[in-house]
């Protein structure tokens, strides 16, 4: 199955979580049956019986469990052969959704999206976490930006050009005429300077100061891209060019320019606010972007408004409005519904495709890979876990699928060492069936799981705790994952041993550095560009910060990563961070167990049209800096009727 | 009667005391803190150790728990309950902000479930084992049975379906500025938290109006030829009043219960709602000064309520 046909079939072959209750449920009873038919010989003394009886038992349990699994199969199947038959009416329905991106849009209107809660800062440079950039991604530029976050392909932001003569250069031609917003609270701060002209001195301070690292006090900061920075050696301004000279041959670096996080704000407010940049206000923000920020209240609300000045066409929508977030899915299915916000997602996406449901004809729904990818990771720096065996049993006993179709119903695709959402260089779907841990014939990798598990000593570790992280499972749809992640385990190994906990990330953060965790279930660091190699090298290279596994392998990974770090040759570079790959699935992955990365339903009113990567498709990776410019709102769309937002702050 | 109230405010204090030195140190004792709890949603990316301390030191989280404590409670005495971690303005403010809409739902609440539980007690009662008495006795216990968020989520799904109004779940407009859109959002919470406080006042009110219908002195009204009106109203409901005037009080605390899964699901910013974010998100100020005002809510609502008591019943000596 291709790419494409994965995505418009997603829905078709989604097993719901109604029929997977439903066989369950057979299976359940089937099972209860049979116990109680056990406990029914309370007479019998006779203990081996009993374990003989427990046995048979759990055998016939195991195969109504297998029945309840072939009808899940059968009516998978079907579900496929009713969505084949369907297929004139979802050919009309992909041709009316053909039909509304080929719209020509509309500009004006506000857009209402929801908003985090906590933002840590108003520094781009400073933040570690996507809430932030959503907002700030309205407001500043960046030096390029991508025109397909998921293909990687770039367009020009404060640059208008760029050239790569080698694998150690970058020539930025800087774009004339940009200048710093000229109304609004950031620009009527009296340590800003308001409608000035955006120099090529602005963008080497803000390059300056990430890679140093400094605060203006001399201490170290929070600078989250201070290594990919790093790898520039000088930089060379001249005559509206900037010439940055990289330390190695890096051919990742150029896609690390349109990054998300690589914001560029005005020197002489970010040396004024850097102080007290964790206090979240609109005053100390300024752009060069599209929108002007207006109100900032975390946990409040959160305005824009167009930036008449703006150097490019400028953007759609008249104003976005982030109202705060909803903590729980009724209110906003309130908000939803009544046309208080625009769209909606959720974790379950039952709730999502429920709602839908009941508005066919005035919404429409897309899906979107989730850049949070999905990890079991064990510790191998500490006992029992330095022995291999025991890794590599983990790992191949994690069952992807039956995770994806219990967390996410279906919504969501297995990933390798490099996720399958940076699809260049991930193993391909069809391919990674062929290693044992994603292997589809789970009974194989059962037994493989298990010898590994009784030679590394398994059985004599005791109780084992595994940890689930709390922002995980506080989650209504994934409050079950602690003793789910625990049964899967046990169900592998025939043990009762695993036990599911729950850890906030406070308790996990510094186990973590210290590499003194526990065995844990979450996810891992945003994947923030399609660009694999960056990613490889930081998990896995001898001594990099993000090696939290102390993976140690110079010549099967070290040299393999350098060399495709430095290759221009696309090919090459993949070849070898496919062999890369092998070497870790080899390995257990080293206790960075990579799951898969599940699928977001999100679901709009027809009058929102945001940036989509096709009809059916939304974009995998951010795409906040897309959105700023080309999402629109379309007050013509008969859905538009009854519509009633707040209004955005005006400056 | 004022030197027991005195005594009992004294008494207040205390216990305020021991309820503030009880949350700083259970909260000491969650893991993590808002230093770490900022960083969740970067799912380990890019965060340091020497970011979160950096963070902690900012935050003043970096020093000695006794310090801590110390502070907490000077700042205590001088009524300064600190910042907000999250918004950075005083937790005060947070307070002015979230306790108007606590307490406009929380009188909708208490003024649906006593409209309902006092005429049905009293109906259940005059009409004891009767038709009348069973329905309304089946549906108290069905009220009982009732989550909140059931009978809310039910009745939501039937506001979206028919399109019956608008519940501004992101205008959150005070009952002055709006009182119709205000009364339309709390509308389901109002009726969701009342009919669950329902059941146990109508219940005692129940069982307390049969027991005083049974007195000599209400035979010997009837016997006088009284109307029946008058000896429910003015010779029963006045004494049977008294323990369920107790029990409302106490309801209050439930009530504040029931207001953080009501607050939470039609996304009304009132103190039940802030005190599960203050509680997810360790931001411990917030944290403590709102278990604070809740602790001193209950503590004196109960004092209002003793008085009250001391009032309406000549009997009872408070001194």
């Amino acid at each position: 199955m291709s790419e494409r046909n994965y995505w418009t079939r997603m829905r078709r072959q989604r097993v719901s979580r109604r029929t997977m209750l439903g066989a369950s449920a057979k299976a359940g009873v089937g099972a209860a049956g049979i116990a109680l038919v056990g406990c029914g010989d309370d007479d019998d003394d006779d203990v081996v019986a009993q374990v003989a009886e427990q046995a048979d038992a759990q055998t016939q349990a195991r195969e109504q469990t297998e029945q309840a699994a072939e009808q899940q199969a059968e009516q998978a199947a079907e579900q496929v052969e009713q969505a084949e038959q369907a297929e004139p009416a979802e050919q009309a329905a992909e041709q009316a959704a053909v039909a509304r991106l080929d719209m020509t849009p509309v500009d004006g209107g506000t857009i209402v999206q929801q908003s985090a809660n906590v933002y840590e800062t108003v520094d781009a440079s400073l933040t570690v976490a996507s809430p932030v950039i959503q907002v700030l991604a309205r407001i500043q530029s960046k030096l390029l930006r991508f025109s397909n976050p998921d293909s990687g392909e770039m367009t020009g932001d404060l640059a208008s050009g760029w050239e790569t003569p080698d694998g150690q250069t970058v020539v930025l031609q800087l774009r004339d005429g940009v200048t710093w917003h000229s109304e609004g609270p950031g620009a009527d701060n009296p340590a800003s300077t308001a409608g000035r002209a955006l120099t090529a001195e602005d963008l080497a301070f803000n390059i300056n100061r990430q890679k140093a690292g400094l605060l203006q006090d001399g201490t170290d900061g929070p600078f989250g891209r201070k290594g990919y920075w790093s790898s520039i050696e000088t930089i060379d301004i001249d005559d509206g060019a900037m010439t940055m000279n990289l330390a190695g041959p890096d051919a990742t670096f150029i896609q690390g320019l349109a990054n998300e996080f690589n914001l560029m704000g005005q020197p002489e407010l970010l040396n004024a606010v850097e102080a007290e940049a964790v206090d979240i206000a609109p005053e100390k923000v300024i752009g060069t972007g599209p929108f002007i920020l207006t109100e900032w209240i975390p946990g409040e609300g959160i305005s824009a408004v167009r930036n008449p000045d703006y150097y490019n066409k400028g953007a759609r929508a008249d104003s976005y409005v982030w109202i705060q977030s909803f903590e729980d899915p009724t209110a906003y299915r309130i908000g939803f519904e009544q046309k208080q916000v625009d769209s909606m997602t959720d974790p379950d996406p039952d709730v999502i495709m429920a709602i839908h449901d009941g508005m066919v004809d005035e919404s429409y729904l897309t899906y979107q890979g989730v850049a949070n990818t999905v990890a079991i990771y064990v510790n191998p720096n500490v006992e029992p876990w330095n022995d291999l065996r025991l890794v590599k049993a983990i790992d191949l006993a994690i069952d992807r699928r039956r995770l994806i179709q219990q967390f996410h119903n279906g919504l969501g695709k297995v990933s390798g060492p490099v996720s399958w959402m940076q699809q260049a260089w991930a193993i391909p779907q069809e391919e990674i069936t062929d290693y044992g841990a994603y292997s589809v014939d789970r009974d194989a990798a059962l037994v493989e799981a298990n010898a590994l598990w009784q030679a590394g000593g398994g059985p004599d570790l005791g109780p084992i705790d595994w940890v689930t992280s709390e922002t995980w499972a506080l989650r209504a749809a994934w409050n079950s994952t602690p003793e789910i992640i625990a049964t899967m385990f046990n169900d592998a190994f025939s043990t009762d041993q695993f036990v599911g906990v729950t850890k906030s990330y406070g308790e996990i953060i510094p186990s973590w550095f210290g590499k003194t965790f526990d065995p844990f279930f979450s996810w891992i660091p945003n994947i923030e560009i399609p660009d694999a190699r960056a990613d490889m090298a930081a998990a896995f290279k001898t001594g990099s910060p993000g090696n939290i596994w102390s993976v140690n392998e110079p010549d099967e990974i070290d040299a393999k990563v350098d060399a495709a770090l430095a290759e221009l040759d696309y090919d090459t570079a993949n070849g070898l961070i496919r062999e890369v790959q092998d070497f870790v699935i080899d390995n257990g992955q080293f206790g960075r167990c990579i799951c898969y990365n599940y699928i977001y339903p999100f679901l709009a009113w027809n009058y929102l049209h945001p940036t989509l990567k096709t009809e059916s498709e939304g974009w995998n990776f951010l795409a906040s800096s897309l959105d700023a410019n080309d999402q629109w709102i379309d007050p013509n769309d008969p859905s538009h009727e009854g519509r009633s937002v707040p209004s955005a702050k005006p400056i | 009667m004022q030197q027991y109230i005195i005594r009992r405010a004294v008494l207040n204090v205390f216990v305020l005391w021991i309820v503030a030195t009880l949350v700083f140190f259970a909260v000491q004792v969650l893991p993590g803190n808002f230093a770490t709890q900022q960083f969740a949603s970067a799912n380990l990316g890019g965060v340091t150790p020497e970011s979160i301390a950096r963070a902690e030191a900012v935050l003043g989280l970096d020093r000695p728990v006794v310090e801590q404590y110390g502070t907490f409670l000077w700042d205590l005495v001088q009524f300064d309950l600190g910042e907000s971690f999250r918004s950075k303005r005083s937790v005060w403010n947070e307070l002015g902000k979230a306790v108007p809409y606590s307490l406009e739902l929380g009188f909708l609440i208490v003024l649906v479930g006593f409209s309902i539980a006092i005429p049905v007690g009293i109906l259940s009662a005059v009409h004891q084992d009767k038709l009348p008495d069973y329905v309304l006795r089946g549906g108290a216990i069905l009220a009982l049975a009732a989550p909140v968020f059931w009978t809310a989520s039910i009745a939501v799904i039937f506001v979206l379906k028919w399109d019956l109004f608008k519940i501004d779940v992101t205008g959150q407009p005070h009952l002055w500025e709006d009182p119709q859109a205000a009364l339309q959002w709390y509308l389901i919470p109002m009726f969701a938290g009342g009919i669950a406080g329902t059941a146990t006042t109508m219940r005692l009110l129940r069982s307390q109006m049969l027991e005083v219908l049974r007195q000599d002195y209400v035979v010997t009204a009837r016997a006088k030829g009284l109307r029946e009106r008058t000896i429910v109203m003015r010779h029963a409901l006045r004494n049977a009043w008294l323990p369920v005037l107790t029990v409302m009080g106490l309801t209050i605390a439930t009530i504040i219960g029931s207001q953080i899964v009501l607050e939470q699901m039609f996304n009304i910013p009132g103190v039940g709602r802030l005190l599960f974010q203050s509680i997810f998100l360790r931001d411990t100020p917030l944290l403590e000064g709102l278990v604070l005002v809740v602790a001193f809510v209950v503590v004196f609502t109960n004092l209002f309520v003793d008085v009250l008591y001391g009032l309406l019943d000549p009997r009872v000596r408070l001194a």
